[in-house]
């Protein structure tokens, strides 16, 4: 067990990496390793839902349901990938009549944006010696929540944009269910801040590594999933409601408002919103590792904690869609009060406790 | 039954008259002068009544005689005069039945409606209206059903020209998508679910008016599946022409029981004798059957509640798969099968039997298992009870106003089981159990389906029992029908089987000829859908899909 080793973490952030290793010079030289970086962290999160959507998925879910799924392109089927890719790209663009543009154009971008803006501030660990960290403001964490909230916005704009009763619907929907679920998620994740008294990312991570106690010579981390349970299983629940997975994909809920707000999208607005939900699922993955698993940690040297990381952000991938295949969804005015009257009550009490908890200790 | 008296006493008593079994000129009697004359159906005792007197003689026989149940209205058209049949029975006991025959005048083809006095002929009226042409006073609501509302002329009645062509202009035509609902003052919005909607399970098309996120008005629009059905039917021979539509009916691999309603009503009105080898044969098959048809019911209510990708759906249609192949084993075929004919089935068992049997006994024997996962994976699930439980509420007295049958009004608690009921075929020397549920929600369908695969698989296996010690010297599958039947013209008989969705009923009336001078078909989806508004008013959107989703309609049935 390694567990602390990060402690050893190189200090510099990816961008600053980058410049270095470039030798780029002066402030356009920041800005444009700080480019190169984003661009390379967001293409590794853009092939996770390549990968996810046209393949894992399917396999997945497929595996839950006695299924085989893609098998006949490439190994494993795994060319399905660039077949869906050009099959959906090549789909006719269908705007429907008196949708309001430009939000309709706008909402299928908004949404995959706001989620790449979240992993900005994740420390997502070490690759040998790359930091994959792009930024480490002060309230990177507050920060993460802020950007995977835009997402509910993309979904209101697009639900109204585009002139269908059906989208309508969801977008109402989406609006009602992220009121309903950010506050207890948010007020969640304050008791993990409670814990470690920062708002940095990084410190957040680190506060993790600590070992708890050690049993018959396994040491067990101080990952809050493991000192704080229940507040690990309130913020799981909130997550799959803030990513709208089921039992909470109310928003396109397709047996009862078709697709909800992504009814009337087609071709590569289609495929935007499809990139947008899958990131926002990888997101959630990212903020319930980072908070709750210890980020990056993991057996082994921390130079290779970026695998632990996207194991967790996988598991947590996994995670959603066992949901999907077992659970059924619950109903609109259900799942309000579940969010008002139960989520929220629990997650204030849950802070309380933190709150006690953590004084008790450090007087 | 009386509602307001509390006690108990009065109320036993009230059930006991309505079963008391009246002869017809006690009913006569009671009727009074409404009955101008009287006809001898095969199933039962006609009353010829004036066309004005239809809803006083109906709810005389409803509230002093017991008939609550009316099972259909079947129309057709005379050489001298247009004719609308009430076929009515008892919940408490279907084989006292009483058929109530109304004339109506040639030119002017009015009689009153049944509406008031029973819901259901709300839509059978509209039926009779739409392919026959009677018209029905005091009706609220005498629209087509089945045709789209610019059709010319009724296609079943006689001087229908089928040749000529149905021109409509495109303004009259008009499109139910295409109407503006806006109103400046209204609070509500009105929305199409279907015909293409990924809950309608089939071209339903509802149009729903929504408060909010809540059902304040549902109307289903049906007949997107109409084929004609009925006059297929009545253009076929009685001997082979006609058995390979019921397979249409009911088309989700319930084709066995549909088949079944064609042969008991043929046989009885000829009066075929079926081998008891056959009958075993025949009731085996029915229930492997039904067992398919109420695993895609619980796999399509699975997708409905839990959305798509959910793993229960798969499940049972592997489960449906595996009772798919033994009925192919059976008849050589997967959904359309073909098998019965009148006086029997078409072929014996597949060689070698040993190994029909012993896949027969696997699927059997893993049923209880898998059955055991569906409690699992839906009815022990808190979200699905959430969901389900009182949700979709259709009170048992709705229910049978409705006509509802099968697992619908089961699950209301109507203990309505034509096979225990009535019986035919094989059932009533096997040991099986009625199921019912008290809860008359969602979540008590649910329950009533999962619980009669059991049964069924019950059936199957003493079935199964019986055919493997069967003497192979007497093994006849079918007994002696002449290659031409011709039944004695003006016999009418009016007889149902449990389908899988309920009470699957056909009319026939012959001629003389070798082919039915009408067909009609009582299909228990029909009934069933009418209850939808019931259940859907006031309920949430998700909550209407469950309940359409557990009154588990097929369109091929509801329209034909």
């Amino acid at each position: 067990m390694a567990v602390g080793l990060l402690d050893a973490a190189p200090a510099q952030l990816f961008p600053e990496q980058v410049t270095n290793a470039l030798g780029l010079p002066g402030v356009v030289g920041e800005f444009v390793g700080a480019l190169i970086a984003a661009f390379l962290v967001g293409n590794v999160m853009l092939a996770f839902t390549g990968v996810a959507g046209p393949w894992a998925k399917r396999k997945i879910t497929a595996a839950f349901t006695d299924r085989i799924a893609v098998d006949r392109i490439g190994p494993f089927g795994l060319l399905i990938i660039p077949a869906a890719a050009v099959q959906l790209l090549a789909k006719e663009l269908i705007i429907p009549e008196g949708a309001d543009r430009p939000s309709y154009d706008l909402a299928p971008l908004v949404l995959p944006a706001s989620a790449m803006l979240g992993f900005a501030v994740i420390p997502m660990g070490q690759l040998g010696p790359v930091n994959l960290q792009l930024a480490d403001p002060e309230v990177g964490f507050a920060l993460t929540f802020a950007f995977a909230s835009i997402a509910s916005v993309s979904l209101v704009m697009a639900g109204y944009a585009s002139n269908n009763k059906y989208s309508l619907l969801g977008g109402l929907r989406a609006v009602a269910q992220n009121l309903a679920y950010e506050i207890p998620l948010i007020v969640t994740a304050m008791s993990v801040v409670v814990f470690t008294g920062s708002l940095r990312t990084s410190e957040i991570v680190a506060a993790q590594q600590e070992a708890l106690f050690t049993v018959a010579g396994v040491t067990i981390p101080s990952w809050f999933a493991i000192v704080n349970p229940f507040a690990f299983g309130l913020f799981l629940v909130a997550n799959l409601a803030e990513i709208g997975r089921n039992p909470f994909d109310i928003p396109e809920a397709p047996t009862e408002i078709v697709a909800g707000y992504q009814t009337e999208y087609s071709s590569a607005y289609f495929v935007l919103f499809y990139l947008g939900e899958f990131l926002h699922i990888f997101l959630g993955g990212a903020i319930l590792a980072m908070a709750f698993l210890g980020g990056a940690s993991g057996p082994g040297p921390a130079s290779i904690g970026f695998v632990w990381f996207v194991v967790k952000v996988w598991a947590f991938f996994l995670f959603t869609q066992w949901c999907r295949s077992a659970l059924p969804r619950v109903r609109i005015d259900q799942l309000i009060e579940i969010g008002w009257k139960g989520m929220l009550v629990l997650s204030f009490a849950n802070l309380i406790l933190t709150a006690v908890l953590v004084g008790v200790i450090a007087s | 039954m009386s509602l307001q008296d509390p006690a108990g006493d009065l109320e036993t008593a009230d059930e006991a008259s309505a079963v008391v079994e009246r002869d017809p000129d006690e009913l006569a009697e009671l009727l009074g002068d409404a009955v101008i004359g009287r006809e001898e159906h095969v199933n039962a005792p006609g009353f010829v009544i004036r066309s004005d007197a239809v809803q006083d003689v109906l709810s005389t026989l409803k509230e002093e005689a017991g008939y609550d149940h009316l099972s259909v209205v079947t129309a057709q058209e005379y050489e001298n005069r247009y004719e609308s049949i009430y076929h009515l029975k008892k919940y408490a006991d279907p084989t006292q039945e009483v058929s109530v025959v109304v004339p109506a005048d040639k030119q002017n083809p009015v009689s009153e409606s049944a509406e008031p006095v029973f819901r259901t002929a709300d839509w059978h009226e509209r039926e009779a209206y739409d392919l026959v042409g009677i018209e029905y006073d005091d009706h609220p609501d005498l629209r087509r059903i089945l045709l789209p509302e610019t059709w010319q002329g009724h296609p079943l009645s006689m001087d229908y020209d089928k040749d000529q062509p149905q021109v409509v202009s495109l303004r009259e035509h008009a499109n139910p998508l295409q109407a503006d609902h806006r109103e400046d003052e209204s609070d509500t919005m009105f929305i199409n679910i279907g015909p293409h909607h990924p809950a309608t399970h089939g071209v339903l098309h509802l149009k729903t008016t929504l408060d909010g996120e809540q059902v304040a008005d549902v109307e289903s629009d049906i007949g997107y599946l109409h084929r004609s059905e009925e006059q297929m039917a009545q253009s076929g021979t009685y001997r082979h022409q006609i058995m390979p539509y019921p397979d249409r009916w009911d088309y989700i691999s319930a084709g066995l029981l549909n088949e079944y309603a064609y042969a008991r009503a043929a046989e009885d009105l000829a009066d075929i004798e079926v081998p008891e080898y056959a009958q075993i044969i025949r009731t085996m098959g029915a229930e492997l059957c039904r067992i398919a048809a109420h695993m895609l019911a619980v796999a399509t209510f699975a997708l409905d509640i839990n959305g798509d990708f959910t793993a229960t759906f798969m499940y049972a249609i592997n489960d449906r798969e595996q009772a798919q192949s033994i009925l192919e084993d059976l008849t050589g075929q997967r959904m359309m099968f073909n098998y019965f004919r009148l006086g029997g089935v078409v072929w014996d068992l597949p060689e070698p039997r040993a190994e029909f049997f012993e896949k027969t006994r696997d699927f059997l024997d893993q049923l209880p298992g898998s059955v055991e996962e569906y409690h699992d994976l839906l009815t022990a699930n808190e979200i699905l009870q959430m969901r389900t439980i009182d949700t979709g509420i259709l009170p048992p007295e709705v229910a049978k106003n409705y006509g509802a049958t099968g697992p619908v009004a089961r699950g209301s608690g109507v203990d309505y089981d034509l096979r225990r009921d009535d019986p035919y075929g094989y059932y009533d020397e096997l040991d099986w159990d009625v199921i019912t549920e008290d809860g008359c929600d969602n979540y008590s369908r649910l329950l009533v389906r999962l619980q009669e695969v059991e049964e069924s698989a019950k059936i199957i296996e003493q079935c199964v029992d019986l055919l493997e010690d069967w003497p192979e010297d007497d093994r006849t599958i079918q007994s002696n029908v002449p290659r031409t039947l011709k039944p004695e013209d003006d016999k009418e008989i009016y007889r149902a089987v449990e389908g899988a969705k309920g009470e699957l009923g056909i009319y026939i009336r012959a001629d003389g000829t070798d082919k039915p001078a009408r067909f009609k078909i009582r299909s228990p989806c029909f009934s069933n859908l009418q209850t939808l508004p019931e259940m859907a008013n006031g309920e949430y959107v998700p909550d209407m899909v469950a309940a359409l989703g557990s009154l588990d309609i097929v369109l091929g049935e509801v329209d034909r």
